[in-house]
């Protein structure tokens, strides 16, 4: 029982620690120009792409693991920053004084695009592609019977170091706090000299790292990855940042984790036929409508004074 | 930034030469280029007969050569009627810019068809001297169409007796139809692009003659006698194909989702709310009518009478859109869209789910409901082909007359709805929510009121599409084909029927045409989403207010800024 | 506080008794008793910042106070602002909230909206109901307009109004709603002294239709001279209530404002 319990809260934190990743992207975004980028999602696809590209194509056959990863993590950064960039520069830039619903229909088309560019037009994309199983070794036990795989230890890892570089970099550096003022108030923040399309650009630029993180640790976590993959991965995202609130970039995390952690465990725990994988989206998103309907601030979030 | 510039270069060059030629040479150099353009498409273009419209035969203009040759006709008619006495009736404004967009259609489709031989057998080697000789006539054309004096904004004004006016409705209405068989029965995807652009020509030409405004001014003038005779002209439209049921079949496919996307202008356009997840409801009606359809896979043994149906496939949509939108209308907009896309995705994994292994056996899971039976309504057996004034139609002509009558009943209800005190609150939560609010409206009620309407038609449409389609399954209500009914509402133009409806027949038919591309739809599809925000937001047919909130927003943007740049100062 | 003869002359419209609003750790609004009788005019002044805005988003409904009770003609007022208008409390805002996009006239008819019943089955058929109800909201929106001096915009967008005008038009749509008490925000502002003067002159006008009213302003001489009776709010605390007379003269308002000859910190 108990066995099985930690078992489950540790598969949990490995499938909250993606989410949290990818909702970084959405919240850091959401937090300064108020757009749900619902093309987010394929950010993170693409980033997986990039990864894959970098080992299919570009190392020799081989290639130390300790060389191998980093460099594909490179790839998928790479990859998904400059889509994110272009994407935020010739979609999203131009509607930026349009009503709300224009830069959310252009999210949708962007969204849609992308998924059909890597089908259409990356080799062998139309079905799902084998990503490289590189970590390998037993799985570490963690106590009490329970053990996780290496692959997912290092996962976790690697999410919490980018969790913490990112705070820090909000935090500390002086593009970290005209990222904070902007959020605060935008033309207060231009005021005081801050360009804000730096900040805006900078916004998808972290997002995107974070999101190619995720993507390859998706692909090493589950082996495979497909065009389709970012649609899921990204609607779990945004329910991780409502949860945690919005806006609050603690909060995407502890919204990432909490929502890993309530899936896997509606999986294991929830009895009879509603149980399993099978319905595991269903009480995911149930979670984001109780959310929103009984703490829609989130989970950290504030309630915010009506300007009126 | 440097695309505007070369823009205004050009232009600079054109007032200048402009200039110097006098409008008496720059006509007749026009008409000399459309007189060229009109003879070349009795020569032959192609050495090749494999291309389509066999252009390889002299004295007798075939394939795109006609839609050439009725352009130039008619810019030959504009240029003569510009120099005769009847210039101040017909063209008041000159014809000038009329001709000029005629010039264009004329040039492009000839360019076009003569590159596409070249491209289709195997090098420009293949194009006949008459195909050269087309195109330096349609360039004498194009460039001659440029000097052309501008012209001033044409207004027609005209008020002529009723009968006249009712005559010239039914006359368009009825070229309208006209050309749309004419379009469906185009095999090749070359020739219906051909034909697109020089329709393009000729509408854009009638529009700067005042033609368009006009028209449409005389319409509203007779709303009733439009509206009327346009539901009597789609009616027509089975007859146009007799008992062939290919695009009658994709007509009803077509209007069912065109129903269904003026459903949803009710939630978007009108109220303003950004709906996801639309075609779950869709979805609830088609599995209502699929699941009392007597269909052998069905779970439920009961087949009531199909006007049953479709009563309780509209409450049970309802009662689920007032369950979604209950929790979900009072949060922000824009979580709105997601959490509909996420009710939709639910929707679908449910119904995927519900096959007796993951859950109860309600849905066969992925499989879906085949095998439903046709419909039996009003005694009309619509698995038969009928004869109807005594001509025998295809018996999909049966699902595109109810179709019919469901979308005259949405099209009222959507145009009741915004005529009346309802429509007005939608539109103030739209324009300002604590605003309306604070005038006395229950916001909440109100948007919850669009949500389970366009909810209950979905719903409606959805027992239909079950058996005109005849077999269902979960994938058809996916996440994509809700972005599909978004986009027709969102391309043809937020808050309009006639938007909805264009945007529905050129989404769904166009892939139809260009079979060619069927691989890249999806690609296109999204590409065009994003141009068309960046471009034109407000659609193609744009309601007047809508276009004002889509352009207000600049200016008020501008007005701010200068304003807050003064404060500072 | 009790409505005593002697500071409301007439049966009390709205009485508020200790209104407080605390937003986290600062209180906006602390404590305010505030009675409105039948068609008075009340002034509401105070020095920027001191909470007039956040009593009145307290008495229409934007905001739930903290503690306190709003009561209108006898009956709790609750936190919605739709069940504040239907109740009869109209406001306006202190920067202008039309609807730009729709004429003046429909503008209008959102106003009415609370006091008409229509329903979506009536609005589908056209019933007699609808006809007479459209045609009923149709003559009484002109007739506000004609009111309130803009019957010949009434096809305009609210939009292209002039200022002076957008102002009028929301208090015309306020009116819309019959209400028995209107809550005026800044009516004045960024006003020129004619406008200001045509704006005095309707809410004399709105007084006789038989309306109580209570007025924010920063303009002394407009407020000294509309209203009946005149309440200070500083740092959420009322100051002083009493004629304008009395008000006009009394030393801790002109402290308030000016400050106290000690040299301070409260500021205009």
């Amino acid at each position: 029982m108990l066995t099985q319990f930690v078992q489950q809260l540790a598969n949990g934190v490995v499938l909250g620690a993606m989410y949290a990743l990818i909702a970084l992207g959405y919240t850091m975004v959401y937090g300064i120009i108020q757009l749900i980028n619902f093309a987010h999602g394929e950010i993170f696809m693409i980033g997986a792409f990039g990864a894959f590209t970098v080992y299919r194509y570009i190392l020799p056959d081989g290639t130390s693991l300790w060389i191998a990863l980093p460099l594909m993590l490179l790839g998928g950064m790479i990859a998904a920053v400059a889509v994110a960039v272009a994407m935020e520069r010739f979609a999203y830039r131009p509607l930026r004084n349009a009503p709300r619903l224009a830069p959310l229909i252009t999210a949708i088309g962007v969204s849609i695009a992308l998924q059909e560019a890597v089908r259409l037009y990356y080799p062998d994309a139309r079905s799902k592609l084998a990503f490289p199983q590189l970590i390998t070794g037993s799985p570490i036990p963690i106590g009490f019977g329970a053990s996780v795989d290496r692959a997912s230890v290092v996962v976790v890892l690697v999410s919490v170091i980018c969790m913490v570089a990112l705070t820090l970099f909000v935090r500390r550096s002086r593009m970290g706090r005209a990222m904070q003022a902007t959020a605060q108030d935008p033309d207060t923040a231009r005021l005081m000299g801050i360009n804000i399309d730096r900040v805006i650009v900078m916004s998808f630029l972290l997002g995107a790292a974070l999101a190619a993180v995720a993507g390859m640790a998706q692909g090493l976590y589950l082996g495979q990855i497909d065009f389709r993959m970012g649609f899921i991965a990204g609607l779990k995202a945004f329910t991780a940042a409502v949860l945690g609130g919005i806006g609050n970039i603690q909060g995407a995390v502890v919204g990432g984790f909490a929502l890993g952690i309530v899936e896997v465990m509606a999986v294991q725990y929830i009895p009879g036929q509603f149980g399993g994988g099978a319905w595991k989206d269903v009480w995911a998103f149930a979670l984001l409508i109780l959310v929103l309907v009984f703490r829609p601030q989130g989970l950290l979030g504030e309630r915010v004074a009506d300007r009126a | 930034m440097s695309g505007s510039g070369v823009t205004t270069a050009r232009r600079r060059l054109i007032e200048r030469a402009r200039g110097r030629v006098p409008a008496t040479t720059a006509r007749a150099a026009a008409l000399l280029g459309a007189v060229l353009s009109l003879a070349s498409t009795f020569l032959a273009w192609s050495y090749g007969s494999a291309f389509p419209g066999n252009l390889t035969i002299y004295g007798y203009p075939g394939g795109a050569q006609v839609y050439v040759l009725v352009l130039a006709l008619v810019a030959i008619v504009l240029l003569l009627l510009e120099v005769s006495p009847l210039r101040r009736v017909l063209a008041p404004g000159g014809a000038g810019g009329a001709v000029r967009v005629l010039a264009s259609g004329v040039f492009l489709v000839t360019a076009f068809t003569v590159l596409a031989i070249g491209v289709e057998l195997g090098g420009l080697i293949n194009v006949e001297w008459g195909g050269w000789a087309a195109l330096l006539a349609a360039a004498v054309f194009v460039v001659a169409g440029r000097l052309l004096p501008d012209d001033r904004p044409a207004v027609w004004s005209y008020r002529l007796p009723d009968w006249v006016e009712f005559l010239i409705i039914a006359l368009v209405l009825g070229l309208a139809l006209a050309a749309f068989v004419e379009a469906l029965a185009i095999p090749e995807w070359e020739i219906f692009l051909c034909f697109l652009v020089a329709l393009g020509g000729a509408l854009t030409a009638a529009w700067r003659l005042g033609l368009v405004s006009w028209i449409s001014e005389v319409g509203t003038r007779h709303r009733g006698v439009t509206v009327t005779a346009a539901f009597l002209v789609a009616a027509a439209f089975p007859f146009t194909q007799g008992s062939d049921n290919h695009w009658l079949n994709v007509m009803v496919n077509v209007g069912i989702f065109a129903t269904t996307a003026i459903g949803l202008n009710i939630v978007v356009g009108l109220a303003g709310l950004l709906d996801l997840g639309y075609v779950a409801f869709l979805g609830v009606g088609a599995y209502v009518g699929a699941l009392l359809s007597g269909a052998a896979a069905s779970t439920i043994g009961w087949n009531p009478p199909f006007a049953v149906t479709v009563v309780i496939g509209a409450v049970i949509t309802a009662i689920v859109g007032v369950l979604i939108g209950t929790p979900t209308l009072r949060v922000r907009g824009d979580y709105l869209a997601i959490v509909t896309l996420g009710f939709g995705e639910i929707f679908r994994i449910t119904v995927n789910n519900l096959d007796g292994s993951t859950g109860p056996q309600v849905t066969n899971g992925p499989n879906g409901i085949p095998g439903i039976p046709d419909l039996k309504f009003l005694g009309i057996d619509f698995g038969q082909s009928h004869t109807v004034f005594g001509m025998n139609l295809g018996y999909f002509a049966n699902y595109f007359f109810l179709e019919l009558v469901l979308m005259a009943f949405v099209i009222l209800v959507f145009s009741r709805m915004n005529n009346s005190r309802l429509g007005r609150a939608w539109l103030a939560i739209r324009e300002d929510e604590v605003a309306a609010q604070a005038a006395g409206i229950n916001t909440f009620r109100l948007k919850l009121l669009a949500f389970a309407l366009g909810a209950t038609l979905a719903g409606m449409a959805g027992t239909i599409q079950a058996h005109a389609i005849s077999s269902i399954t979960p994938d058809s209500y996916q996440f994509l084909n809700s972005a599909f009914l978004v986009a027709a509402v969102v391309l043809g133009g937020m808050g309009t029927v006639t938007g909805a409806l264009l945007g529905s027949v050129v989404l769904l038919l166009l892939p139809e045409k260009f079979r060619f591309f069927q691989d890249n739809k999806l690609l296109i599809f999204g590409v065009t989403l994003v141009l068309v925000m960046r471009f034109r937001p407000e659609g193609v047919i744009a309601n007047k207010r809508r276009k004002a909130e889509f352009h207000e927003e600049e200016i008020s943007e501008e007005l701010g800024r200068e304003a807050r740049a003064e404060g500072a100062r | 506080m009790t409505a005593t003869v002697g500071d409301t002359p007439h049966k009390p419209v709205l009485r508020v008794s200790g209104v407080t609003m605390r937003f986290g750790g600062l209180t906006a609004v602390d404590g305010v008793d505030f009675t409105v009788g039948e068609q008075e005019i009340v002034g509401l002044i105070g020095p920027n910042g001191a909470g007039k805005t956040t009593f009145f988003n307290c008495l229409t409904g934007m905001y739930v106070p903290t503690a306190g009770q709003v009561i209108y003609r006898g009956t709790p007022l609750s936190g919605r602002p739709d069940l504040v208008t239907k109740a009869g409390v109209a406001r306006t805002f202190q920067n202008i909230r039309l609807f730009p996009n729709m004429t003046v006239v429909e503008n209008v008819k959102v106003g009415r909206h609370c006091r008409t019943t229509v329903g979506a089955l009536s609005a589908l058929v056209r019933g007699p109901k609808y006809r007479r109800e459209e045609r009923e909201t149709e003559a009484q929106a002109r007739e506000l307009l004609d009111f309130v001096g803009l019957a010949d915009a009434a096809d305009d967008l609210a939009r292209n109004l002039p200022y002076g005008d957008q102002r009028r038009l929301e208090i015309a749509r306020a009116l819309a709603s019959d209400p028995g008490l209107l809550l005026l925000d800044e009516p004045t502002a960024g006003m020129n002294p004619l406008e200001t003067a045509q704006t005095k002159d309707l809410v004399f006008k709105i007084r006789d239709r038989g309306l109580a009213v209570v007025v924010i302003e920063h303009d002394m001489r407009f407020i000294f001279t509309l209203c009946d009776r005149v309440a200070v709010l500083v740092q959420g605390r009322k100051l002083i209530e009493g004629s304008p007379a009395q008000v006009q003269h009394d030393e801790r308002v002109i402290a308030a404002y000016i400050g106290t000859p000690a040299g301070s910190e409260q500021q205009a």
